[in-house]
């Protein structure tokens, strides 16, 4: 074994230096003040959710403060300090988002499912009042005593009663009236002014003065401070049994585990809540016929329309890239700067005039560009179809040529110059070189971009609305529906409301096949093969 | 016998150049002239139905779809409308727009840069499935994710309330839930093509991860991250559904959800004002691209770098 | 994890921003409540309202919030929030909401007592539901006829007059359409062709006694209906009606002169006044032979079911909008005439809102009924194919009947 030379032991010892050498001071502080603001603010949020005894997001924001400061503190764990802050954010907002919304479609929250039960129980009450035909209105002073709210009503007649929650009114005398005759004080109470009433008009509101000892002869309610009506409710919850009985009728409204309250014959109290349905809306979306009859033909359109869409925006941007590779070709600027204006303005403004540009009796497409011709661009099924696929390529190209453009920059000349000189024409050097190397790069952005039209929700909604509809078949979806476009229909417009447990669920099932397509793709351009290097 | 020594005449040269300077047309025309011809077509074909949007914008009284004669009327009291009406504050919402896409796209690039370099640079368990799972995670659709932002954000409002419901910084939270996905993947094949040998270099020389990462490769990846900052910036600019969720007073709003409020009534349409707004909406995107043009086209070639 | 002084450094920062901003914060607890109105209310409103907030608050001393949201998104926001509980007080919406508001639990009756009788009766119907009065209704609105005095001086009796003389004109060349109406390639406008509709006697649902819906009985079907239907179809053909003109189109076409009749509403009479074509505002001409009676579309202001302030939301709205000098300005600006009546009289003075008032006399509210969600995708997309000769009329109209009866009942 050859001694060790002065030079190796040198470069030894310099490294075991560099290790134990301190970091730069200035990363050091910076590291230092953003990770004490950031703690900060996060023991801030841990106090309040205290306060508020969000047990679950307090556990939550405690662990990830505890992430934050060991990621960040201890030496090592380099890619969890690259990786953190992005993952920070992508959790709570995208895959939060992602699994609430799973959530939401094992329950049935949507409309007539709005929110809890008290608060259904709550309204139910509230629209239950109903005001006694042919009853009086009744002036009102709202008087105090020691905490104990009283109203002192003057009726029409002129005579006055003095009551308050389960004190049925009472006629009074000694009391003070106003200008207009209204009682408005009594000796030994105090009256509360608007201002008072305001404060407290949350138990003001809430007050129900018992006309008499007789329960059916309906109570005193007011709605605004100044003036009492007779009200009779004609639904009456029993806490108890958890029961609504219909004061009329003797009718009793159970709750029957669906989310409201219905009777024996299954008519239900308006509104009801959001509750756990587990699989239902699974079911129900698999099995509704309004979207399971154009199901076939809907998903192959679908696909049709990611895959094309893909396709043509992808060709025009490639071809448009080699176009404006050239070093010699002067005006490039000019010409990229102008090309990207379609990708510059939002899609859906440009949804809105493509649907003007196309109308079939007055859009300049037909009126100028084909002089006067009559073609039905929207309501044929096939040319709306043909439509709708030029406006996604008019609104991606320029987005693919940007993308493609920087790709053509990053493919060594010396590749090309070899192939050259060995003798291949220019489409051969595309072919076998240029090409391949580019879909390698650019393969995931195609899959991505697949995903992006298969849910391409917008520029489907503006120009057809999904049609045209094809009534006279009986068919539901229309021409040019995608799956999201049919599942927004269904889910949230022509059935009886917004059904957001059902939409969810859907959203969900799409989701997972749109996933799988795109692990397939994935697989199959073996683009992420090379991250094995 | 002398050898003649054959020279042109002037005649002779003359046509020669004649001939030599027409060629130079044809060939010019075979590389490059076609190509001008192809940038025309394009042209059109992209920017026909903005002129048609343009020319209404010009037009003080026509709708949208009735004037199919471009630019009968040239007048900019539309333009001048945009900013005299107070509940809708145009001049507002330009600036919401331009100020939230900026820092979204300042800070979403950030953030996928360090995502980025940490795929490309780093070694660790699940980076494969990671990246993978990047970009299947931002394909849910969106649409259908809306009442759990609105959740989210009153949930946070609750604490923050800065940040919550009706707040640009919560607007921006949310699309920075967006920053890691296929713009991730994008620097990241860029970054594949910076050598690992500069890092060794820097290492060697004594500098720490993080000095390597701002002081060294940032500087070499710029033209990605120039690409990424103007895809950001267009999304954002035109992201509407979230942005109407989130931003309810006029004041805050962004130019996608106020120009839509101008066209949605369906009784108070007005097409002439939506195209000036939608005319000028387009001019922050125009400027930042080419203000980055150059950063995106100068490309990283492997000989450059090393 | 190593003690140096890293860890040191940062533990100490940690702890002393930490404190610091607890500290200052500490007393930041519940939101505060009561005192403040929210209200709702969409960008045209809101001028007239800044002017009623601020004589609320000096009169009562209860500051009123004035949020501006688009109104098509008023709506679904509203029912979204108020289960959170950081819904608004009060909101500005249109009649038909009502039904979506009370199946979600959202909205609070309201009582008007004396002041219910100073309304127009179908605005206080409008805004009832199932027995309860559930808004403050602000403006009453409809369709009409509108006729160019210029190319056709008398008003029709019947439809076959209106375009029998509207086709004379095109045939004479001084006019190029016969009848505008604004339609929409994909969803025709069945709130547009409704007052047609009924003069065939086919209504939505069946008007019950005290003039509400019952929204168990689709009145669609039947002979009314398909005789409606067959008519469409001949109008189609005769060209009379357009799927491809939009509303805008129709509008523009009109102000240009080349119409003598246009179906529509207040709303586009000041873009025909400003063109300066000379108009008259007449009934819409029987089809059918019943009387032609459009759809009424009732604005008004709605309270929250959770709202903390009920007391000043009803006091606001009862008392302070439903007053006659509110009422009116609102009406001038928006253009809809007032529902309070006497409002509304002093309003006549202005002879296009007599005009359209005297033709909204006979209508019906717009069905504000849940159900008519499912009723108006499939009633548009029918009434496109049935315009533009898709098939037999009479069975594409049977066919809309029984699938709309389905998504009801399931």
């Amino acid at each position: 074994m050859t001694a060790p030379t002065p030079a190796t032991d040198e470069r030894r010892r310099a490294r075991a230096a560099l290790d134990q050498a301190p970091r730069s001071l200035r990363g050091l502080l910076v590291k230092v003040a953003i990770l004490g603001v950031v703690d900060a603010v996060a023991v801030y949020a841990l106090f309040v959710l205290f306060l508020q005894r969000e047990w679950l997001v307090f556990g939550i924001a405690v662990a990830v403060l505890v992430i934050i400061n060991v990621v960040y503190l201890r030496r090592g764990l380099l890619p969890a300090k690259y990786l953190l802050p992005g993952v920070l954010f992508l959790a709570i907002f995208q895959i939060f988002v992602v699994v609430y919304s799973g959530y939401i479609a094992f329950t049935n929250y949507g409309d007539g499912h709005n929110s809890t039960k008290q608060d259904a129980i709550d309204a139910i009450v509230l629209t239950s009042q109903k005001r006694v035909p042919d009853s009086p209105t009744y002036q009102l002073t709202v008087l105090d005593q020691l905490g104990l709210l009283s109203f002192l009503v003057t009726d029409p007649e002129g005579n006055v009663s003095v009551g308050g929650e389960d004190r049925p009114l009472e006629p009074v005398t000694g009391y003070g009236t106003d200008a207009t005759g209204k009682a408005d004080e009594l000796p030994g109470y105090t009256t509360l002014d608007f201002s008072g009433i305001v404060a407290r008009q949350a138990e003001i509101a809430a007050l129900a003065v018992p006309l008499s000892d007789d329960p059916n002869a309906g109570s005193l309610r007011t709605p605004d401070g100044s003036r009492a009506y007779l009200y009779i409710s004609t639904l009456e919850y029993d806490e108890a049994s958890d029961t609504f009985t219909e004061t009329t009728t003797g009718e009793v409204f159970r709750d029957n585990g669906h989310g409201a309250f219905a009777n024996s014959s299954g008519r239900e109290l308006v509104p009801g809540w959001k509750i756990d349905v587990g699989l239902e809306n699974f079911f129900t979306a698999f099995g509704t016929e309004s979207i399971r009859g154009p199901l076939l033909a809907t998903t192959a359109w679908t696909f049709s329309f990611a895959f094309l869409s893909v396709a043509t925006t992808f060709a025009l941007g490639l071809f448009l890239a080699i176009v404006f590779n050239d070093k010699r070709m002067r005006g490039k600027r000019f010409y990229r700067t102008l090309i990207i204006l379609p990708y510059a303005f939002p899609a859906f403004l440009s949804g809105l005039v493509w649907l003007g540009l196309l109308n079939q009796d007055f859009g300049f497409v037909n009126q100028v560009i084909f002089g006067g011709a009559d073609i039905p661009w929207l309501t044929d099924p096939w040319l709306a179809k043909v439509s709708v696929l030029v406006l996604n390529l008019w609104l991606g190209f320029p987005y693919m040529f940007l993308v493609c453009t920087g790709a053509l920059q990053s493919i060594p000349d010396e590749l090309s110059e070899a192939a050259r000189v060995d003798g291949a024409g220019p489409w051969s050097i595309f072919r076998l070189i240029k090409l391949p190397l580019l879909l390698v790069s650019v393969a995931p952005l195609l899959i991505s971009s697949f995903a992006f039209n298969f849910n391409n929700f917008n520029v489907i909604y503006m120009l057809t609305g999904g049609g045209p509809r094809n009534v006279a078949a009986g068919v539901d979806a229309g021409a040019t529906d995608l799956l999201i476009t049919l599942v927004y229909k269904v889910a949230f417009g022509s059935g009886t409301g917004r059904d957001y447990g059902l939409a969810s669920a859907f959203a969900i099932i799409i989701f997972i096949v749109v996933a799988i397509v795109s692990i397939i793709g994935f697989r199959q351009t073996r683009a992420l093969e090379e991250i094995d290097r | 016998m002398t050898t003649a020594i054959v020279t042109d005449s002037p005649e002779d040269l003359a046509r020669r150049g004649a001939k030599e300077r027409r060629r130079p047309f044809g060939r010019w025309f075979r590389e490059t002239g076609w190509r001008h011809l192809v940038g025309v077509a394009v042209l059109v074909f992209a920017a026909f139905p903005l002129l048609y949007v343009l020319s209404a914008s010009l037009n003080p009284s026509g709708t949208l779809v009735g004037s199919n004669q471009l630019f009968r009327v040239v007048d900019i009291g539309n333009y001048i409308e945009l900013f005299n009406r107070p509940t809708l504050p145009f001049a507002a919402w330009f600036t919401n727009t331009v100020v939230i896409g900026l820092v979204t796209a300042v800070c979403t690039v950030f953030l996928g840069a360090l995502a980025a370099y940490a795929f490309s640079r780093l070694r660790f368990t699940g980076r494969r499935i990671g990246l993978l799972s990047l970009l299947l995670v931002q394909m849910f659709p969106q649409l259908l994710g809306v009442v759990a932002i609105f959740l989210l954000l009153s949930g946070i409002g609750e604490i923050f309330p800065v940040l919550g419901l009706g707040s640009q910084v919560g607007l921006i939270m949310v699309y920075l839930g967006g920053a890691l996905g296929v713009n991730t993947y994008l620097m990241y094949g860029f970054f594949n093509t910076v050598p690992a040998s500069i890092d060794e270099a820097a290492k060697i020389d004594g500098a720490s991860h993080a000095q390597i990462f701002f002081g060294i490769i940032l500087r070499l990846v710029a033209p990605i991250l120039a690409v990424v900052a103007l895809l950001s910036f267009v999304g954002t600019a035109s992201e509407f559904v979230i942005a109407s969720v989130v931003l309810t007073e006029p004041s805050t709003q962004t130019l996608a959800v106020g120009l839509y409020q101008l066209v949605s009534n369906e009784t108070s349409k007005n097409w002439t004002l939506f195209s000036a707004g939608a005319v000028l909406a387009a001019i922050p995107v125009m400027l930042l691209f080419v203000f980055l043009q150059k950063y995106i086209v100068s490309g990283l070639t492997a000989g450059a770098v090393k | 994890m190593k003690v140096n002084s890293r860890t040191l450094a940062a533990v100490g920062a940690l702890a002393a921003v930490g404190l610091a901003l607890t500290g200052c914060s500490g007393n930041s607890g519940t939101p505060s409540e009561g005192g403040t109105l929210t209200v709702w209310v969409d960008a045209d409103r809101a001028t007239v309202l800044e002017d009623v907030a601020a004589q609320f608050e000096e009169d009562r001393g209860v500051a009123v919030e004035l949020v501006v949201k688009e109104f098509g998104d008023i709506r679904d926001d509203f029912v979204t929030q108020v289960p959170t509980g950081n819904g608004p007080d009060v909101i500005v919406g249109a009649h038909d909401w009502l039904g979506k508001l009370v199946q979600n639990g959202v909205v609070a009756p309201i009582e008007l007592g004396d002041a219910a009788a100073d309304f127009q009766q179908v605005a206080v119907t409008a805004m009832s539901y199932e027995g309860q009065t559930y808004g403050l209704p602000y403006s009453v609105e409809n369709i009409a006829l509108l006729r160019n005095t210029a190319l056709a001086p008398n008003a029709p009796a019947t439809m076959d007059d209106a375009i029998a003389t509207g086709q004379a004109l095109v045939d004479a060349g001084d006019a190029e359409y016969a009848f505008l109406v604004g339609l929409d390639p994909n969803a025709a406008d069945p709130y547009h062709l409704y007052p047609l509709q009924a003069s065939f006697g086919a209504p939505v649902f069946e008007i019950t006694a005290d003039g509400t819906y019952d929204p168990t009985k689709l009145a669609l079907g039947g002979s009314g209906g398909e005789a409606f239907a067959a008519q469409l179809a001949a109008w189609g053909e005769a060209g009379v009606l357009n799927t491809n003109i939009s509303g805008d189109i129709a509008k523009e076409e009109f102000v240009a002169g080349k119409a003598p009749y246009f179906l529509t509403g207040p709303w586009n009479v000041p873009a025909i006044a400003e063109a300066g074509i000379e108009y008259s505002i007449d009934a819409i001409p029987s089809a059918g032979g019943q009387t032609a009676t459009p759809f009424v579309g009732v604005q008004g202001f709605y309270i929250s079911a959770k709202s903390e302030n009920t007391l000043a939301a009803n006091e606001f709205l009862v008392n302070y909008i439903g007053s006659e000098a509110v009422q009116t300005a609102l009406y001038k600006v928006g253009g809809r005439a007032p529902a309070l009546l006497s409002a509304f009289e002093a309003a006549q003075s202005d002879a296009d809102v007599a005009a359209f008032g005297a033709v909204g006399a006979e209508g019906v509210p717009m069905p504000n009924v849940p159900a008519m969600d499912a009723v108006w995708a499939d009633w548009g997309a029918t009434e496109v194919a049935i315009i533009n000769g898709q098939g037999d009329p009479v069975e594409l109209w049977r066919a809309m009947v029984a699938s709309i009866e389905g998504k009801i009942a399931g």
